[in-house]
């Protein structure tokens, strides 16, 4: 039991100290640097191809997953503990002087301080004493005496919450890491790929959602300027909430937030335009609009048909030299284009909406027809986050809290001014010192003032 | 009157100022001191105007691409000189930040910054992007003057003068930090919360913003309860700066990131 009790108490030593609070702070800055300069969780390639032999030394030390590594946590555990134990231990000492001030001072000890000022009056205790009190209570002290009649000591304090500063924004933080902890734990994240009129369910959750409709709206130059889901959200079948989604300002329902977090092409079913032309007859112009997989006449002398066999967005050569799509964006897009003659193939060939000049029919007989690629039509869905985070709300009161005890810490000095005032043959000498942690320049100001005034004889 | 010509206007009042505090370096005559203050003033009410046609041109916040950000922690950098002026009197400091702030405004005006508004992407569009941004720069501005009273203490070799440099720093921090927390870790936090869903994703420039914060706070605490003044807070308050200006530069530049479009 002894050796427990011991044990305990060279732990909490540990944990009080202010040392190792600053050890772990640099080993903290120092791990999360090596976290920006080891790019995170990338594929094995990656590492493999940047570091070489390192990289499986680097993965095993978790250095890949660095924040989410087990030594990292561990350290911000060491961290959250350090400060519960240090500022619960120097809690109650802080309460003991807000609550219950030791107001008996000697003047000696007074006389040691840096401020401090020293009067006598020809007049009685009592007047110099309410003297005194009159000036420290203009200047807002709250003022506590004791002694008798021929010796009474003043204790004259203000903003004395200013003294649990640091507390409040020690208690903030350890929410913050709470909050940090609740979100790594409970928080619900899935990305729900809407097509227009889709329905999807949300995860854990007794209600769907509808995406009715997604636009894109462009700047004049180009550029993406919103992205818009109109949804609705369905519960037992029933429509109960209908809201538009945009970045920035996410719909929320139970709990849950729906974010606008990107969107992409439905390649399914895409429509391609195509303009065809002949080399020798430049009045020759035939614009084509068809499906993927559709025959549709040209129109012209030798009835010709043509066909559409295959769109992909962002056209490469893969293995083998196989078409591929590097992307599910239209980079590239290219469209393999099919002639026939009679029920037979007489060319066939990919054509590119970034390249015109570039087409590669092979024909099987001699044709003058040339085809370009103009346009293409594809439904767009929308990618919508749906996440439900019960620690950020600990975040938020974490924040808060950690804010007021900021403020509270370096703009709400305590201030304490201490007197002994001791009469005797009719005339009173007053003793007074002022303790000041912050702001010393303006407290030694104010005390003087307050000496100043509280000289004068009644 | 047009933005940029705002803008030269105000160059050319941070220049002069500039040159009449180096003046004042030399020659000791604290009535250059003052025209340099007057200066520097005159400049900060000029620039606020550019900042404000720039913001109503554009419709949106002016800190959106890398001129416009520059522009305004040049901007914050002389209102920290200012106020931090205004009340402890250390007109000695001025030559230096005013050739910081000419720095930063012949960045944003170099050939190498695109100064066209660009119209602003989705993520951008909210009202947290003003408070995030405008109040993280200006609790760097105060750590920039900060980072400046620690060189100056470094240098000084009265005990006054070293005194005084340590209490200026210090009381530069205890601006600097709470408003570095609530610009850069709790408006960041709420805005990525509003646009992404996570108030963390452990991005570069987050991390970097965390590491310069964890700076501080190590200044704070071998201070107040260790008792480390002078020399040792002094390099800890110029690595805290340096974090910082890495935080502001480097990332954008050397690191990629969610926040790569700032
Ligand atoms: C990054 C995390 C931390 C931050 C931001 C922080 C913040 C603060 C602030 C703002 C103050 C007030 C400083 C002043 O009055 O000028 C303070 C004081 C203090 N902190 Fe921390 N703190 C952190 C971590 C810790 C830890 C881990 C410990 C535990 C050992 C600790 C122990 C103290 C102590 C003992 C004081 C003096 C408190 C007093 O009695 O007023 N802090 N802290």
């Amino acid at each position: 039991m002894k050796v427990l009790i011991k044990i305990f108490k060279v732990l909490i030593k540990f944990f009080t100290s202010i040392r190792l609070a600053i050890i772990l702070l640099i080993i903290l800055a120092v791990a999360s640097v090596l976290g920006t300069l080891i790019p995170q969780q990338r594929g094995l390639e990656e590492y493999a191809a940047r570091y070489g032999q390192l990289s499986g030394l680097l993965i095993r030390l978790q250095l890949t997953r660095l924040y989410h590594s087990i030594w990292y946590l561990a350290i911000l555990g060491l961290f959250a503990l350090n400060i519960v134990v240090c500022t619960l231990t120097r809690l109650s000492p802080k309460w003991r002087k807000a609550v219950k001030p030791h107001v008996q001072v000697e003047a000696k000890s007074l006389l040691a301080l840096k401020i401090k000022d020293r009067y006598k009056n020809n007049a009685p205790l009592s007047a110099v004493k309410a003297e005194l009190e009159k000036s420290l209570a203009a200047s807002r002290y709250r003022l506590r005496s004791a002694g008798q009649d021929s010796k009474v000591h003043l204790l004259a304090r203000k903003k004395i919450l200013g003294i649990f500063g640091s507390d409040v924004v020690h208690l903030g933080l350890l929410i913050i890491l709470a909050g940090g902890i609740v979100s790594g734990l409970t928080s619900i994240r899935k990305e729900l790929a809407l097509k227009e009129g889709e329905t999807l369910s949300v995860p854990k959750a007794s209600f769907e959602l509808r995406l009715d409709k997604f636009t894109t709206e462009y700047y004049p130059d180009g550029s993406v300027k919103a992205w818009k889901s109109a949804v609705t959200v369905i519960e037992n079948a029933n429509p109960v909430l209908a809201k538009t989604i945009v970045v920035n300002k996410p719909l929320t329902f139970r709990g849950y937030s729906f974010y606008q977090a990107s969107y992409g092409w439905n390649w399914d079913n895409p429509a391609v335009e195509i303009w065809s032309k002949k080399k020798n007859d430049p009045s020759f112009l035939k614009k084509l609009k068809l499906k993927v997989g559709e025959q549709v006449p040209l129109d012209d002398k030798e009835q010709t048909s043509i066909s559409v066999a295959r769109f992909i967005p962002d056209f490469v050569l893969g293995e083998g030299n196989e078409p591929q799509t590097r992307s599910l964006q239209p980079n590239n897009p290219a469209a393999f284009v099919e002639g026939f003659r009679g029920g037979e193939k007489i060319f066939s060939g990919w054509i590119f909406a970034n390249f015109p000049d570039m087409d590669r029919i092979h024909a099987a007989q001699e044709t003058d027809l040339s085809f370009e690629l103009k346009g293409y039509e594809a439904g767009q869905y929308s990618v919508l986050e749906a996440a439900k985070d019960p620690g950020a709300n600990l975040i938020w009161i974490g924040c808060i809290l950690t804010m007021l005890g900021l403020a509270l810490a370096f703009y709400w000095p305590h201030w304490e001014i201490k007197a002994v005032l001791e009469e005797s043959q009719g005339k009173t000498e007053v003793v007074a010192g002022g303790i000041a942690a912050k702001n010393r320049d303006s407290f030694q100001a104010e005390f003087e003032k307050i000496m100043t005034s509280a000289r004068r004889t009644p | 009157m047009s933005e940029s010509t705002l803008f030269v206007i105000t160059f050319i009042l941070y220049i002069l100022s500039a040159f009449y505090y180096l003046g004042f370096l030399f020659s000791k005559k604290p009535n250059s001191a003052k025209t340099g203050s007057a200066l520097a003033v005159a400049g900060l009410i000029i620039h606020t105007a550019a900042l404000i046609v720039r913001t109503v041109e554009s419709g949106h916040a002016p800190f959106t691409n890398m001129y416009e950000s520059l522009s305004f922690l040049s901007w914050a950098s002389v209102l920290a000189f200012v106020i931090i002026d205004r009340k402890f009197k250390i007109p000695k400091i001025g030559p230096y930040i005013m050739l910081i702030v000419i720095g930063l405004v012949a960045l944003a005006s170099s050939p190498l910054m695109p100064k066209e508004a660009t119209p602003l992407v989705p993520a951008l569009q909210s009202y947290w992007l003003w408070l995030h941004v405008s109040v993280t720069l200006l609790g760097e501005a105060f750590f920039a003057v900060a980072f400046i009273t620690s060189i100056m203490y470094l240098a000084a070799r009265e005990a006054d003068k070293k005194e005084k440099w340590d209490s200026v720093s210090y009381r530069c921090v205890a601006v600097g930090f709470p408003l570095f927390t609530l610009g850069g870790l709790v408006f960041g936090m709420v805005w990525a919360y509003k646009a992404w869903g996570t108030y963390w994703s452990w991005d570069p420039k987050e991390v970097w913003s965390l590491i310069t914060w964890i700076v501080f706070a190590l200044y704070l605490h071998t201070r107040i309860v260790m008792g480390w003044k002078g020399k040792r807070s002094a390099v800890i308050a110029i690595i805290g700066f340096l974090a910082a200006l890495f935080t502001y530069f480097g990332v954008n530049y050397l690191l990629a990131g969610l926040h790569s479009y700032a």
